[in-house]
């Protein structure tokens, strides 16, 4: 459905993206992952047309975003870093416009309007004027402007981003239930997010695509190092012997506390446990703890990637 | 064609209710109906006393109206800038104008569109500046056809401040310099091509002679609506259009 061949984008001497591939499939919900800075928004803005690329090409249903730019948007809803509504409209009047500008058959307008108001639950602010409304309301609003023109493609940049707790709950339930009608892509730079909506992930940091996998192949990649949480009278004598030992990986201590990485095999455990009692250190707690996928996360983007 | 007029609608409404356009019409209303009456008392005393002396009789289109004109004119110089750097600027800046740009819509269609829409609100202001002149005709006896040809003539060359305009909002982010940029560039545009120019080439100067926006203008006034006139008007008008929507394609480009 979408296909991102060599995308490169600079910003006079500063590279935004480097030589992104990758592609979408019909229906498929995607989530783009990176910190702030990493180029989803540059990257979705090519692929909608908003900007030119300065290398590369994307095509969306087999059309060029370049050369056939209408055909590419008819099939596209956006929705920007920041929702593009204007504030002296009306919410209804302001869907109606976008309905039209994006060609939606006149017949069709009414209707279309309707349900994306009831998708986003906006019934109760339709009459209000758009800046009267709070940020949530807004950005429901940004959402609601995406979908009015039932599009094949919905292309998210940060959905949830500045909402309350609720209100993101919300929202990522709207997104799931967007599953199977839509084809979606969309941006977040936490992790929860596409947890919670996507199912797959495409993780960009720097400008450059790190990782590209299902969520759950993503976190069983990451499962065979396991992590033990220790509580230990006298550190100082087993960190050394600790990081020499076969099977484990890392060591952090903080004070009595220490988050032993190690391999995954029970030998290890069994090795870990005998050399803290043997050395008389005084153990006060071990247990397993998991490696979230928080910490992939950060695994990914600072070490500049695995494989 | 839908587009053009979507987007032409919807700007039109945004700009017809924002209190800038009421206040700026409140100004030229103030200013137009004080000069007016000023001049038609000055007329009328001057012309009894003409028909006493037994004198020809002093036509009200040329004495009174041509002044009014002038004024409108003058008047619609520092309002149109007001109206139009709202046309793309602001959406520049509230991140509006990339709805624009991703919508299935062509650069053609935003900058016809948003023309449109600040041509129509441009009418206002010379339909109530002509209201005055179109009043008299209740007690003064004077050709309407005079009259209605300096109204083609004026609605012409705002239509040429709006394009004029127009592209210079779309060059810019910022509304007050935009502003600024408007009315120095409709300042210039007319004093600019007041004629009075020579030089020792006579291509130049019958280029510059018809470059004169001035005296399109006044074979307006003067009742001689001459296609070549109207050509000119609608072909400046035509390229300052173009001009913006090639700043609205280059903004993709960037
Ligand atoms: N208009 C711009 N001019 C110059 N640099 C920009 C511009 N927009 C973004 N950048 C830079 O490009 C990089 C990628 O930005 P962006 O795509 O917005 O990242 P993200 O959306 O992932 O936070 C950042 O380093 C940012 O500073
Ligand atoms: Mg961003």
């Amino acid at each position: 459905m979408i296909e991102v061949k060599n995308l490169t984008k600079l910003y006079g001497e500063r590279v935004a993206i480097n030589n992104l591939n990758f592609k979408v499939r019909k229906g498929e919900i995607v989530g783009f992952l990176g910190p702030n800075g990493a180029g989803k928004s540059t990257t979705m803005k090519i692929i909608t047309g908003h900007m030119a690329p300065s290398q590369g090409q994307v095509l969306v249903d087999g059309f060029d975003v370049f050369e056939q730019p209408i055909e590419v948007k008819k099939r596209i809803g956006y929705l920007p870093e920041n929702p593009p509504v204007y504030m002296d409209m009306f919410v209804k009047d302001y869907l109606t416009f976008v309905a039209n500008l994006k060609g939606v058959n006149k017949k069709q307008i009414k209707e279309l309007v309707e349900k994306a108001i009831e998708k986003t639950n906006l019934q109760d602010v339709s009459k209000r004027m758009i800046q009267n409304l709070s940020k949530g309301f807004r950005q429901r609003v940004g959402i609601a402007q995406a979908l009015v023109s039932d599009p094949e493609i919905l292309i998210l940049d940060e959905p949830t981003v500045g909402l309350d707790p609720k209100q993101v709950a919300e929202i990522r339930k709207l997104i799931q239930s967007l599953k199977g009608q839509h084809t979606v892509v969309l941006s977040t730079h936490i992790l929860p997010e596409v947890q919670a909506t996507c199912e797959r992930i495409i993780i960009i940091n720097q400008g450059q695509i790190v990782a590209e996998d299902t969520l759950d192949s993503l976190t069983t990649r990451m499962q065979g190092s396991k992590r033990l949480h220790l509580r230990i009278r006298k550190v100082n004598g087993v960190i050394e012997k600790l990081n020499k030992m076969a099977g484990v990986t890392s060591v952090q201590v903080n004070g009595q506390f220490m988050d032993v990485d190690y391999d995954g095999e029970e030998n290890t455990v069994e090795n870990i446990s005998k050399l803290i009692v043997n050395d008389d250190a005084g153990l006060l707690e071990l247990r397993h703890e998991n490696i979230g996928l928080e910490d992939i996360f950060i695994r990914l983007t600072s070490e500049g990637g695995l494989q | 064609m839908r587009a053009i007029w979507t987007i032409a609608k919807r700007d039109f409404r945004t700009l017809v209710t924002s209190p800038l356009f009421y206040f700026t019409l409140f100004i030229c209303t103030s200013v137009w109906s004080f000069v007016f009456l000023r001049s038609i008392q000055e007329f009328s005393l001057r012309s009894s006393r003409a028909a006493a002396m037994g004198g020809q009789e002093m036509n009200i289109h040329f004495y009174v109206f041509g002044n009014h004109i002038g004024l409108i004119n003058l008047l619609v110089i520092f309002c149109i800038p007001a109206i139009t750097m709202r046309l793309i600027s602001e959406e520049k800046k509230s991140g509006t104008f990339g709805l624009l740009l991703t919508s299935p819509i062509t650069a053609t269609d935003i900058a016809l569109g948003k023309y449109l829409a600040g041509f129509m609100l441009a009418l206002i202001y010379i339909f109530v500046g002509f209201l005055f002149p179109l009043g008299t005709l209740a007690f003064a006896d004077f050709s309407l056809k005079l009259l209605l040809a300096s109204m083609l003539g004026v609605v012409l060359m705002t239509g040429v401040y709006v394009a004029l305009d127009l592209f210079a909002s779309s060059m810019t982010q910022s509304q007050f310099l935009s502003i600024i940029l408007c009315i120095v560039l409709n300042v210039s545009l007319w004093f600019f091509f007041q004629g009075g120019q020579s030089s020792s080439n006579e291509v130049l100067d019958a280029v510059l002679d018809h470059l004169q926006f001035a005296k399109h203008l006044g074979h307006f006034v003067y009742g001689s609506v001459s296609t070549s006139s109207i050509i000119f008007f609608l072909s400046v008008i035509f390229f300052f259009v173009f001009l913006t929507q090639r700043v609205v394609e280059s903004a993709r480009w960037r």
